[in-house]
């Protein structure tokens, strides 16, 4: 009789089935064990030096990958074919390789050279999307995917093997390679389409890529007029207000949430337009998915973005507190990031306990990229404030 | 006695009216795009400038209309604490409004419900099965487990109730996530020092507007207590000098906070990397207690603070703090006259000999890192920027009341084989400065050049011809007495540079040129001293709030109840669930629940042969 009963409940879908830890540890061995090696390596190769802080943030990265990897599978190998190539990287420079005499390192894995790699395969993405939403064609979409893949691969690759050039001739430059508006547009170009994949394979729909790739293509555009109009992408040292352990951990988490925020309000946007296609019985009615998913992925983007941007914002002040002397300064770049989470928590409140849907909400996703936006580069460009570096 | 009670209940109804608004959700998201629209206003306009600066800006009547609504301070404002206050204050009516219910939200889940409250959650469906009460209330329970929950079985006579729940601490989220919005304004309210701030505002404390003035001669009326239990202020320090004293800004004056101890600057230096870039500022600094004891000594430097007794001091600024300079001016036009000597220390005027013009020294800047291309030198992708040395500005008022600012580089550059001092000037304060490249001699200095312009104002008094041939031979006459040596390439090149000099000089707004003939560089730090006891609860208040935040979204609450009661030839089924977060990921799973128990076998014994 009991065996039965476990057999009837097994007609319950795999994808509703709750997996048991022990199922979990052994689905996933591959990569728990993985991990765990490489942060038991890295303990006991750099153990020695660890202030009680790098212990807090190995473990961070520990759990959090781990975690990831388990919610979200293909992270798991993405995680692997970026760490991999940049080690390659780090171990030719290490054997006295340079950009200049190896072939691989020239065209393919140094910062800069992996930076044009993500660029270009993130544009061939944005393409393949749009194609795919104007043409209804699965393989193109397919290809859409795999080349964003491709392309956030890239961008991290690119930032790994940047991290270790910081180094090369000038030892005590070396910083994480999220100094400079060129490093933190690598970061965003890689950042947000990741994101993007994660929500496409949580709505099982590719047309949204349509709505956020242009965006994260006109980035890669900025980037590219960084790269060879300003020729921002030369390894500078970092000023002394930036000399901080603070800074790897403050400007990553930034992103995240600047990533999610982004991909909210394009949901939004193409909401918005869905709607009004539906009267007239557009493409866009036809392609996109309904309204219900797309307030949902809206908000599930927004949540986890307001997650990271608090703990983000919170180690800036934190970060304040050593460099300038008070954890907060009502900077301008503080205070806009103080109005962007007052945005979105007054977002978060609307919608879970108001229960506001539908198109006040997603017009207010959609205005708020306008914030977004001021606090990332408007601050930087149009207001000065400790956060301009031009001083101290 | 009755209009007492009806007065009483008047009152207790507004009073409830009052705590239904203070706790509305409209009244809180209100308030937070509020504030967010508010605190917009101190990024767009910047904050805490002189206010000569603003009348400049905006009119003496917009300047007035700001100041009154307290615009180039925004954020200590009464009306901005006021709508942080009142944020703080929904935010505490809407957490004892709740908290209650939340609390019983966290207690033990009955298993017993009512059939009303399985009907009325949000996902419900019921449905007849050939199995028993017992094997469906069983079968249930095996698929809940199978989804992760851990269910319990009651039964009533013949009737079976199952109740399972996830997230039973979601609610936690909540507590933690509005305390910590209310421990963290709390905090921050008391680190901005409201009795200071009260005191200034009925008058008690008057903000000092002279800046020049000696410590010593500061009216009292701006010294704030020495046991303030919260401050934040900043001292310019020179080498080799103690203070014990900050200053914080408040309106258009400032604020006098005496300290604990004494900070004594024993050094400031300033390391650069290769490129010329500043790589680190370091003071060397002792503190005294007011006896003369040593307390602390050690460096601080940005993003390395130095923390003592709750007080912590950071690198925030420097300048020059003094240096002394000795200067040599040559009077325009007059070679025979040996040079003056001046002698002073930046910031101080000095009479520049019976002549009515007063010098000012400003500044002086030990380096001068700049791209190469500024100075007219081929770019260098390798090196793009060059170090021109120390430089020093200083501002000449003539007699008249005219004034002008120069800035002068200590060593010379050199083009093209000739070597030249440069010297900038303007004449008012925005103006970019005109430069002025005077072309050294063979010995060193600018006398031959002087020498070379008093003998052409010589000539072309005495009816000279202003043509190259000229030129070359006063130049000629003049090297044959004072630099034998120079070959003809040399002089042919100096000749040039002179007139190119000459020219660059048609404006030059003073009657002599200074030369900095040596310097004894002394820095300044500027130092943040704050004490903000504050900031440890702050911090515990930033783990709730995200911790709570991880809760809330996370961790979300998912109940479900259900009633199985015998039927004729089998049971009947009634589940109801609802979750308050994630609704749609719920609904599916909700529905495949649904799907798996109305497809069920039939009959037991069918079952039993899988």
């Amino acid at each position: 009789m009991a065996k039965s009963m476990e057999s009837w409940a097994e007609e319950l879908p795999a994808e509703f089935r709750h997996r048991t830890l022990a199922e979990i540890l052994r689905q996933e061995a591959a990569w728990i064990l993985g991990l765990t090696a490489v942060a038991a390596f890295i303990l006991a190769r750099w153990g020695a030096q660890f202030d009680y802080w790098q212990y807090v943030v190995l473990a961070s990265w520990y759990v959090g990958l781990l975690l990831a990897g388990v919610a979200w599978r293909p992270l798991q190998w993405a995680t692997v074919a970026s760490v991999l190539p940049a080690l390659g990287a780090v171990w030719l420079y290490a054997h006295g390789q340079t950009a200049e005499n190896n072939f691989l390192l020239h065209y393919v894995l140094q910062g800069v050279a992996a930076a044009m790699w993500m660029s270009v395969l993130l544009l061939l993405a944005t393409a393949a999307y749009l194609l795919h939403f104007f043409s209804g064609r699965e393989a193109v979409g397919r290809w859409a995917t795999r080349l964003t893949w491709g392309g956030v691969i890239f961008g991290f690759i690119g930032l790994g093997v940047r991290w270790r050039e910081t180094y090369l001739g000038h030892p005590s430059w070396g910083h994480i390679p999220v100094s400079n508006l060129w490093e933190v547009f690598v970061l965003f170009c890689a950042t947000t389409p990741l994101f993007y994949l994660y929500y496409e394979k949580k709505a099982q729909n590719r047309s949204l890529g349509a709505f956020i790739m242009p965006l994260v293509a006109a980035a890669v555009g900025f980037l590219l007029w960084l790269t060879l109009a300003q020729h921002m992408d030369r390894v500078e040292p970092l000023i002394p207000a930036l000399q901080s352990f603070w800074m790897k951990l403050h400007v990553p988490m930034m992103f995240v949430g600047y990533a999610n925020f982004t991909i909210a309000s394009l949901i939004g946007a193409a909401y918005l337009l869905r709607e009004g296609s539906v009267r007239r019985r557009g493409i866009l009615a036809a392609r996109l998915p309904d309204a219900d998913l797309m307030d949902e992925v809206m908000y599930r983007a927004i949540a986890l973005g307001f997650l990271f941007f608090t703990v983000a914002t919170i180690l800036g002040a934190v970060w304040a507190a050593r460099a300038w002397g008070g954890f907060w300064s009502w900077d301008p770049k503080e205070t806009w990031a103080l109005i962007v989470w007052l945005n979105y928590a007054g977002f978060l409140h609307a919608r879970v306990v108001k229960g506001w849907r539908g198109r006040s909400m997603a017009w207010w996703s959609f205005l708020s990229l306008w914030v977004v936006s001021f606090c990332f580069l408007g601050v930087n460009m149009f207001l000065s404030g400790l956060h301009s570096y031009g001083k101290l | 006695m009755q209009t007492m009670s009806r007065v009483h209940s008047a009152q207790s109804s507004r009073l409830r009216l009052l705590l239904q608004f203070l706790g509305s959700m409209r009244l809180a998201v209100s308030l937070l795009v509020l504030l967010a629209i508010a605190s917009v206003i101190g990024t767009v306009l910047s904050q805490q400038q002189p206010y000569d600066n603003y009348q400049l800006q905006f009119g003496s009547f917009w300047f007035q209309v700001y100041r009154e609504l307290g615009l180039y301070n925004v954020y200590r404002t009464l009306w901005y604490t006021g709508i942080v206050a009142f944020l703080v204050l929904s935010t505490a009516t809407c957490v004892t409004r709740n908290g209650p219910r939340m609390l019983r939200d966290m207690r033990a889940l009955p298993v017993r419900q009512r059939h009303a409250a399985i009907r009325a959650q949000e996902h419900f469906f019921s449905t007849d099965a050939e199995l028993s009460a017992e094997g469906m209330a069983n079968r249930l329970a095996a698929l809940l487990r199978q989804a992760g929950f851990r269910p319990r079985l009651e039964r009533e006579g013949s009737e079976f109730y199952v109740a399972a729940r996830k997230g039973r601490f979601h609610r936690l989220g909540y507590f933690l996530t509005h305390l910590a919005i209310i421990l963290i304004c709390a905090a921050a309210l008391y680190n901005a020092d409201i009795p200071v701030k009260w005191a200034e505002w009925t008058g008690t404390l008057q903000p000092a507007k002279n800046f020049d003035l000696p410590l010593s001669e500061i009216p009292r009326s701006a010294w704030m207590p020495l046991h303030n239990p919260a401050y934040r202020g900043i001292i310019t320090l020179p080498e080799g000098q103690t203070a014990d004293a900050v200053f914080e800004l408040a309106g258009d004056g400032y604020l006098v906070q005496p300290l604990p101890f004494r900070i004594h600057l024993r050094s400031f230096h300033v390391s650069y990397y290769s490129t010329g870039m500043p790589s680190d500022f370091v003071s060397d600094v002792v503190l005294y207690s007011p006896s003369g004891k040593v307390l602390k000594s050690g460096i601080i430097r940005v993003n390395h603070p130095m923390s003592y007794d709750g007080v912590e001091i950071y690198q925030s600024s420097f300048s020059d703090g003094g240096s002394l300079l000795h200067l040599q001016s040559y009077v325009l036009g007059m070679p025979a006259l040996q040079p003056g000597q001046l002698t002073g220390r930046v910031g101080q005027t000095l009479q520049a000999g019976g002549s009515g013009y007063s010098v000012q020294l400003k500044n002086f800047s030990l380096y001068n890192v700049m791209p190469r291309t500024a100075v007219g030198d081929k770019p260098d992708p390798k090196n793009p920027m060059i170090n021109l040395g120390p430089s020093y500005t200083y501002v000449v008022h003539d007699p008249h009341g005219g004034a002008a600012e120069f800035k002068t580089y200590f060593s010379p550059i050199s083009r093209n084989g000739q070597g030249y001092f440069v010297q900038g000037y303007r004449q008012a304060l925005g103006d970019p400065y005109h430069y002025v490249y005077l072309p050294v001699g063979p010995n060193g200095g600018i006398s031959l050049f002087l020498n070379y312009l008093a003998a052409l104002q010589v000539a072309a008094r005495g009816g000279a011809q202003a043509s190259p041939a000229v030129f070359q031979q006063i130049f000629a006459m003049l090297a044959a007495r004072v630099a034998p040596n120079m070959s003809t390439a040399e002089q042919g090149r100096f000749v040039q540079a002179s007139l190119n000099a000459l020219a660059q000089m048609r404006d030059y707004p003073a009657p002599f040129i200074l030369r900095l003939q040596s310097f004894d560089h002394r820095w300044a730090a500027g130092l943040q001293v704050t004490k903000w006891p504050g900031t440890v609860p702050i911090y515990w208040g930033c783990v709730a709030l995200v911790l709570g935040i991880f809760i809330l979204f996370y961790l979300p609450q998912r109940r479900i109840w259900a009633r199985v009661e015998d039927r004729e030839g089998g049971s009947h089924l009634e589940l109801g669930a609802s979750a308050d977060r994630n609704k749609r990921e719920f609904a599916r799973e909700f529905a495949a629940w649904e799907r798996a128990l109305r497809t069920s076998p039939r009959k037991e014994d069918t079952t039993l042969n899988c």
